[in-house]
């Protein structure tokens, strides 16, 4: 029992059996096959709940069924008149389709009825009156079609066809009109006593709600045939109304969601553009400037393309700073716009040996120091700008020393959230203080200068 | 099958019962009523105990179990489902419609009053069932105790609550014999015919529309204008005298809706609760100068969510254990082959349905499994047989052919295991022909 202690692995349907071909091949496995076999059962899954029938064809020979007899008036009954053709048989239209056909059987009261009209004589034959039947229901039929009376199985079924109607449809037929009265009174009896067509083809189906067992050949649920998309039509009620007015809601606000949202994007393509013109008016000041310059030709110089790389971010943070910076809310100072308060390289220095500083050293139009760590997302300070805001920098205690380019220890910025930020400076060690910033990156110089 | 042996049996249904002398009653029986003392003694011939004590029993109560002489001649257990006054007697004469607890509910019957042993009644009426009769309406203990009583052989996949429901609404079989064709038949099981037929016990079946009538001149009136000499489709396939019809429900609808009130006849968990026009019929024929005969048929969805490929099956009673229903079986798998996809029939199957099936499926794999070398798996065979994973699972499990070794599953086919198996399963009927099946599946056709 031990050796059952394990679970079989449940069979993967996908995985390759081996086929063993030999009982040999266990011999050396001696646990007997059955009863790990029986615990496979247990735990295989989706096993039938079928009961497990053991010798089947024993069980077979004994499960005992009624009986059946051979009717002696068959051969009579049934004519040999069939002809098989030698290519298959193909269906044919319904009989409803086809016309001709009198569907009609007689049922016993109809035999009743005729064998009391009929007495000694014969005044009407079984046949005529199948037919006649037949052709009165399908006259009524149509005559409840015309009306539009659509009534399920269960409610009663009124007759529609007026004795006028019925003879003046059954003129024709080669009977005499009292005969044809009594059948039609005899027909709308039986019609109104069934409360429903006598023709079964013509009755309607239960309603779909109806749960009695023996009324059968219900239509299926508008839930189980949602097979195709006409199926799933919807129907004509304030349910669906509100749904359909729901979805226009949404739709709606769908809509001006979206007109919202291509504002935005035109907007935000204006100001791309705008920022577009404002680089190619920058290029060109630099191209101009640059033919004022000597030292065009360096090595180091940095294409234009890279800078243009980083519109985009100085453009999300010059939206920035145009709506938060209190020092742009002073734009309004009319000899100053903040526009160009901004704008590092619209040339509001014009000697030629500040532009030489600012620009041309490495070719890095913020950089105003060799020294000085490249932060992308700074913008250099305007000393005019910051003496209307009363800002006065530090003053620079080496400047009567003046051996080394004093003007730079202290070089401010404004940072990217709008602060002005002046780089500290160790007076005695005459070095920058690195606070641990982890973006201030130790002065070094760039690889293109070597 | 546990029948009772009786001394006095001699011939099948000779044996003399009223007189079957036990003389003194069985002890233990309590005498029900004195009312009837009176009508006894109206007969001072035989005024000894027993006798009065049996027509003290009468009329037999709703749910009395008693012996009752069965067409074997010999006494069966039966239980009391129904009883009807007999118009043509005495007021107080009754028939009983009974049911052999040995047997499957389709040899339920009507039988006389000679035919139970009054001697053997068991005096316990069984009060559910009575309960049954009057209202649907019972306390959950009844419920119970009908539960414990009442399952039996092939149904056990329904729950205890549709069983009950389902037998009560079929508890009596309406109709008790038909003619279709050349055979008269007894029935099996209730079939929910129109309400205009509940008072007949015989139906008239013409045997090409499936039209039915109560009256035998009613048919032969109707044979002499029947149009149809076989079913209302298309022949899809054709081998000797043999030929499948595919009947479309949508369009022979009254033609599908008579098959289903015939095939009701003679099976038990059949619903007609939904209209025929999503099923196709195919119906199995034998072909003469005559006309071509149904033998049996099956249904099938046309557009199944469960991978069912046969909705029902019957093989006709005088057709029956001649390979039919075997030829049925492979013809819906070779109609899923076809359309490329796996099938399994709709659940509960009957008793014989399961035999069936069972046989098939243990044909086809086994003869599989003979001639194939080298590894396989349940996926590889359901793809070559159009058989569904799970059914090939238990198929083989019930054979004890997957076992575990050494931490794997083997499939073990020792071929003189495998004949066994297969000389046990019976060998399939007919063969189904492909090369004569010509067939587009449905949802190809126009």
């Amino acid at each position: 029992m031990s050796r059952l202690s394990f679970r079989p692995r449940p069979l993967d349907i996908h995985k390759k059996l081996p086929i063993v071909k030999s009982i040999k091949d266990f011999e050396d496995d001696e646990a007997p096959a059955s009863t790990r076999n029986s615990q496979l059962l247990r735990l295989a899954p989706e096993v039938d709940s079928e009961p497990q029938q053991v010798p089947s064809r024993r069980l077979a020979a004994e499960i005992p069924t009624p009986q059946f007899d051979v009717v002696d008036t068959y051969e009579r009954d049934y004519s040999c008149t069939f002809n098989q053709p030698t290519s298959y048989l193909r269906a044919r239209g319904a009989r409803a389709e086809l016309g001709e056909f009198v569907e009609y059987d007689l049922d016993n009261e109809d035999e009743d009825w005729l064998s009391e009209v009929n007495e000694d004589q014969k005044i009407l034959a079984p046949e005529m009156l199948e037919s006649l039947i037949f052709k009165l229901e399908v006259l009524d039929h149509k005559a409840r079609e015309r009306a539009g009376v659509i009534t399920p199985l269960g409610s009663s079924i009124s007759v529609h066809l007026r004795l006028d109607a019925a003879i003046e449809a059954l003129q024709a037929q080669p009977i005499k009109y009292s005969v044809l009265h009594s059948v039609y009174d005899y027909w709308k009896e039986k019609r109104e006593r069934w409360q429903k067509p006598i023709l079964r083809r013509l009755q309607p189906p239960p309603p779909v709600n109806d749960t009695n067992p023996y009324n059968v050949f219900r239509p299926r649920e508008k839930a189980h045939r949602l097979h195709t998309r006409r199926m799933q039509r919807r129907e004509n009620n304030v349910q669906s109304f509100e749904k359909l007015r729901q979805v226009r809601r949404n739709l709606d606000q769908a809509k001006s969601l979206l007109e919202a949202l291509i504002k935005r994007e035109e907007k935000k393509r204006e100001v791309m553009e705008s920022e577009v013109t404002l680089q190619r008016m920058q290029m060109k000041y630099k191209h101009e400037t640059e033919l004022l310059e000597d030292s065009l030709a360096l090595p180091g110089y940095l294409p234009f393309s890279s800078k243009f790389g980083l519109s985009e971010e100085e453009f999300f943070d010059y939206d920035d700073v145009m709506t938060s910076r209190p020092h742009a809310r002073s734009a309004h100072v009319p000899s100053l716009p903040s526009y160009d308060a901004n704008l590092p390289m619209v040339p509001t220095v014009s000697t030629k040996q500040e532009l030489k500083r600012r620009y041309v050293p490495h070719g890095w139009p913020h950089k105003l120091d060799p020294l000085e760590p490249v932060l992308l997302f700074t913008k250099p300070l305007i000393p005019e700008k910051l003496a209307m805001a009363g800002i006065i920098p530090p003053s620079d205690s080496f400047t009567k020393n003046g051996e080394s380019s004093p003007q730079y220890k202290f070089h401010g910025r404004i940072g990217r959230g709008g602060r002005i930020i002046f780089d500290r400076w160790n007076p005695l060690l005459q070095m920058p203080i690195d606070c641990g910033n982890s973006y201030y990156t130790p002065p070094k110089p760039r690889p293109s200068c070597n | 099958m546990g029948s009772l042996d009786t001394p006095t049996t001699t011939e099948n249904g000779s044996a003399p019962v009223p007189g079957r002398g036990k003389a003194p009653a069985a002890d233990g029986v309590p005498l029900q009523a004195a009312r009837d003392v009176e009508m006894a003694s109206e007969k001072p011939m035989e005024s000894d105990q027993s006798k009065k004590r049996r027509m003290a029993l009468l009329p037999l109560e709703v749910g009395t179990r008693v012996l009752c002489r069965w067409r074997d001649g010999k006494y069966h257990p039966v239980k009391v489902i129904e009883r009807r006054k007999i118009p043509t007697g005495d007021s107080n004469e009754y028939e009983y419609y009974v049911h052999y607890t040995e047997f499957n509910r389709r040899l339920d019957e009507w039988v006389k009053l000679e035919q139970l042993d009054l001697d053997s009644v068991e005096a316990v009426v069984d009060e559910k069932v009575e309960d049954k009769v009057t209202s649907l309406k019972m306390t959950r203990h009844q419920k119970r105790k009908i539960d414990e009583t009442h399952v039996e052989e092939g149904h056990e996949e329904l729950d205890a609550a549709s069983l009950r429901e389902h037998e009560e609404f079929t508890k009596v079989k309406n109709i008790a014999t038909i003619e279709l064709g050349r055979y008269e038949i007894e029935t099996w099981y209730f079939s929910p015919f129109p309400p205009e037929y509940n008072d007949c016990v015989k139906l008239y079946f013409c045997e090409f529309c499936l039209n039915f009538m109560k009256r035998k001149e009613q048919l032969q009136r109707h044979m002499k204008k029947c149009d149809l000499k076989h079913p209302p489709g298309d022949e899809i396939y054709r081998s000797g005298t043999l030929s499948m019809f595919e009947v479309d429900g949508k369009k022979n609808k009254i033609y599908g809706q008579n098959l289903c009130y015939l095939a009701k006849l003679f099976l038990d968990h059949k619903t007609l609760y939904y209209d025929v026009d999503l099923f196709l019929f195919y119906v199995l024929c034998e072909c003469d100068d005559r006309g071509c005969h149904m033998v049996g048929y099956f249904s099938k969805e046309k557009h199944s969510e469960e991978s069912y490929n046969l909705a029902c099956i019957l093989t006709l009673p005088p057709y029956q254990r001649k390979g039919y229903g075997k030829f049925l079986i492979a013809f819906s798998y070779e109609l899923s082959k076809k359309e490329g996809k796996v099938g399994t029939p709709e659940r509960p199957l009957s008793d014989l349905g399961l035999l069936s099936y069972r046989g098939y499926w243990t044909r086809v794999l086994l003869d599989i499994l003979k001639k194939h070398k080298g590894n396989i798996s349940i996926k590889e065979l359901s793809d070559m047989t159009a058989i569904k994973a799970e059914d090939i699972l238990t198929t083989l499990q019930s054979l004890e052919l997957i076992q575990y070794r050494k931490g794997q599953h083997v499939i073990c086919a020792d071929p003189k295991v495998l004949d066994r198996h297969l000389k046990a399963a019976g060998r399939g009927g007919l063969e189904v022909d492909v090369s004569k099946l010509i067939w587009t599946p449905y949802k190809e056709q126009g």
